[in-house]
């Protein structure tokens, strides 16, 4: 069985500065994996370099996606490949609508699969039917992406956009940080509803709560550029019950 | 100092003053301005880029040509003169509508029957002698002694172009004037004069596109004038969408009165050399202006915005907003005045202009003029410039989106709020689709 997602030794720097010091990962067809760490040790930037956000270098190590150089790729190559980043930011983008944004990112998945672009009336029906696996209200189509939404909004948006373009990797930063309990669990919810046996899902996440909903096969935790150290799902509530010092402390004495 | 070619030209166009009344043999009041207007532009002579108005408007490059001049001319037999495409695309756009044609300078007026209380006359010697209204509105406006454009078509008004709504009147149909000229071996000089007079409570939409072919320069003077009486409501809309022959130098003046409404919008979409002054004078209480204007530009293209909003007593409401878009090594200006005079309190005037530079090449000048002589009052203006937003680019890329896609959409979506201020649909789907041809994100949209 091919991993979707191996990442080997990865090194990323940002002016000059190193970030990710050696990252590997393997996420399976039909698993969970969560990624958890303190604030600034590079959960972010992890997901960002595997978007093909072009403010980091790559320093070293490989990513292979379904066993294809994930690296060379551009971007949007990694998007119509099936590779979802759901942000921690999600931009706002005044004069954009959020369905012809979505239409357009479909028809573009589409055509790279050699499929031809939806007809608007199935396009639409499509596009209702998915916001409900969000509880977003319909209106929000003909509104300026992101613009003006709430946090909340903007993270169910961002699940939106996920279960339109159907990802095979779905990597979700911090998409539970700003949501009250309800909001958590309509998240939570429609990630699940998503789950398939060939895709898989990174959550990235501070809290345990998160994974309360979204139950993951494995927890890493991510210190200082590098996970030191992974486990299943008990690890997260060691965490929550311990903080990340005693980790940090075994992850100096190994270093 | 040895005199400008045009200078020269203008001076032999314009007939010596015979003095007297028109119909008595005399040359009359239009013949007498005409006469102003020669000593103006013969005082201001050609602008140089050292005039205040016209530091970054460099119009050398083609002034000093060889023009022939086409004056204005009206075509009693009317219409059927060839269309030119553009202008035509325009006219599709407007559908039912009514035309007025200026081709090569000759007058023709395309509607079988005017709606009641619609004039679209000459403007004739005689006419201006005979109607004080007519006589009143001219020139009221235009500012003859400061611009030497204005100077120019003035010198060279022998007819022009009067269109009249009757009190009360609310024009259903658009009234579309479209300039058409195409040069020979020779450049062209036009210079059309339009002068609009909405009687109170009349209500009425004005386009005017520009439209130069032919393998020489054609430059166009075109002055027009609105008298906006009490309660009416005038929507002008001006397309600037030209080929890379034309030359444009155009002033635009409206005088609104008690209650009334003007509203411009300066589209200019594409041109060589787009000039445009815009002066709204709100000259009695609670008139208000709108001002809106699109630049979308690439490769060598300028566009050159001018505007003036003059409150001159209270109450009276101003709302600008002008976008740029600028790729390749085109250029704008864009300077805002806003004078707001010791006796207009309560005034509220808002002005913005936003720019996107799409190109390192590209270059922008803005400058807001707010001139605020009053206390209370509420006046705002704000200007930014910009690239287009890379955190934005790549939230478009990680959802499959290609860079030039994002880049065309982003772009579309600085441009629509201002295009969206368009009530006429038909024009503003035209000018949507041309805005997404020019970008090359027509299969984006649509
Ligand atoms: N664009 C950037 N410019 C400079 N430093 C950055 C940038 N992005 C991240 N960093 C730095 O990299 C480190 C990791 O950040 P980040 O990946 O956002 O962490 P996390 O998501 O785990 O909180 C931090 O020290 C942060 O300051
Ligand atoms: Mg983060």
């Amino acid at each position: 069985m091919t991993p979707l997602l191996q990442i080997t030794n990865l090194r990323a720097s940002i002016d000059d500065r190193e970030i990710l010091k050696g990252i590997d990962l393997t996420v399976n067809p039909g698993e969970v994996h969560a990624i958890m760490g303190p604030n600034g040790s590079g959960k972010s930037t992890l997901a960002s370099v595997l978007a093909g956000r072009e403010d980091y270098t790559v320093t070293g190590g490989s990513v292979l996606f379904q066993g294809k150089e994930l690296l060379e790729l551009s971007p949007e190559e990694r998007s119509r490949e099936g590779l979802f980043l759901a942000f921690q930011y999600p931009v706002e983008i005044p004069g954009v609508s959020t369905a012809n944004f979505v239409k357009t990112a479909v028809n573009e998945v589409r055509k790279h699969r050699g499929e031809e672009p939806l007809e608007p009336a199935a396009f639409l029906a499509l596009m209702r039917e998915r916001m409900a696996l969000v509880e977003m209200d319909p209106s929000f189509l003909q509104r300026s992406l992101n613009e003006g939404f709430s946090g909340g909004e903007k993270k169910r948006n961002e699940i939106f956009q996920m279960a339109m373009l159907d990802p095979v990797v779905a990597v979700l930063d911090e998409t539970d940080s700003g949501l009250d309990i309800d909001a958590l669990r309509i998240v939570a919810s429609g990630v699940n509803a998503l789950r398939r046996p060939n895709n898989a899902t990174v959550v990235i996440t501070h809290y345990q709560r998160l994974l309360d909903h979204i139950v993951p096969d494995f927890v890493h935790v991510l210190w200082n550029g590098r996970i030191v150290r992974s486990g299943d799902k008990s690890l997260a509530l060691e965490l929550e019950q311990r903080g990340y010092d005693w980790l940090k402390q075994e992850a100096s004495v190994e270093a | 100092m040895s005199q400008h070619a045009l200078v020269e030209l203008v001076q032999n166009l314009v007939p010596a003053h015979a003095g007297g009344d028109v119909s008595m043999g005399g040359h009359g009041r239009l013949s007498a301005l005409r006469q102003d207007g020669l000593r103006e532009f013969v005082r201001m002579g050609i602008p140089t880029t050292r005039h205040e108005e016209w530091k970054y408007t460099n119009v050398f490059p083609f002034i000093g040509l060889d023009y022939s001049y086409a004056p204005m001319r009206w075509d009693a037999s009317s219409a059927s003169a060839p269309a030119v495409v553009s202008a035509a695309e325009v006219r599709d756009a407007l559908g039912q509508h009514i035309s007025i044609r200026v081709l090569n300078g000759i007058v023709s007026v395309d509607a079988p029957q005017l709606p009641a209380g619609l004039e679209v006359i000459e403007l004739t010697p005689e006419l201006v002698e005979s109607d004080a209204g007519v006589a009143a509105a001219l020139s009221a406006g235009a500012p003859m002694h400061a611009n030497p454009f204005v100077a120019l078509n003035t010198a060279l008004l022998e007819s022009g172009i009067v269109i009249r709504l009757a009190k009360g009147l609310a024009l259903e149909l658009p009234i579309h004037v479209s300039i058409e000229t195409t040069s020979g071996q020779q450049p062209m000089l036009v210079a059309p004069r339009i002068l609009v007079i909405a009687h109170e409570g009349a209500e009425a939409d004005i386009i005017q596109s520009h439209h130069a072919s032919g393998p020489s320069i054609v430059l166009d003077a075109t002055v027009v004038e609105f008298s906006v009486a009490a309660a009416a409501n005038v929507r002008y809309h001006k397309i600037a969408d030209d080929s890379e022959s034309a030359r444009s130098i155009s002033s635009v003046t409206a005088d609104v009165h008690r209650d009334a409404s003007f509203t411009s919008h300066a589209l200019s979409v594409g041109g060589r050399f787009v000039r445009n002054d815009l002066a709204v004078r709100l000259c009695e209480p609670s008139s208000q202006g709108f001002l809106y204007g699109v630049s979308l530009l690439a490769e060598n293209e300028y566009t050159d915005n001018h505007t003036v909003v003059d409150h001159m007593l209270p109450h009276c409401h101003s709302e600008e907003l002008y976008k740029g878009i600028y790729d390749g090594t085109s250029s704008g200006v864009f300077n805002g005045k806003i004078y707001v005079r010791p006796q207009a309190q309560k005034t509220t005037a808002y002005q913005s202009n936003h720019t996107l530079l799409l190109s390192p090449k590209a270059q922008v000048q803005a400058k807001p003029q707010l001139e605020i002589w009053a206390d209370d009052v509420k006046c705002s203006h704000g200007a930014t410039m910009g690239q287009v937003n890379d955190e934005a680019i790549f939230y478009f890329r990680s959802r499959g989106i290609d860079k030039d896609m994002a880049k065309a959409l982003l772009t579309y979506a600085f441009i629509t709020e201002v295009v969206e201020k368009i009530t006429l649909d038909g024009l503003r789907e035209l000018l949507t689709h041309r805005i997404a041809r020019k970008l090359s994100a027509e299969s984006l949209l649509f």
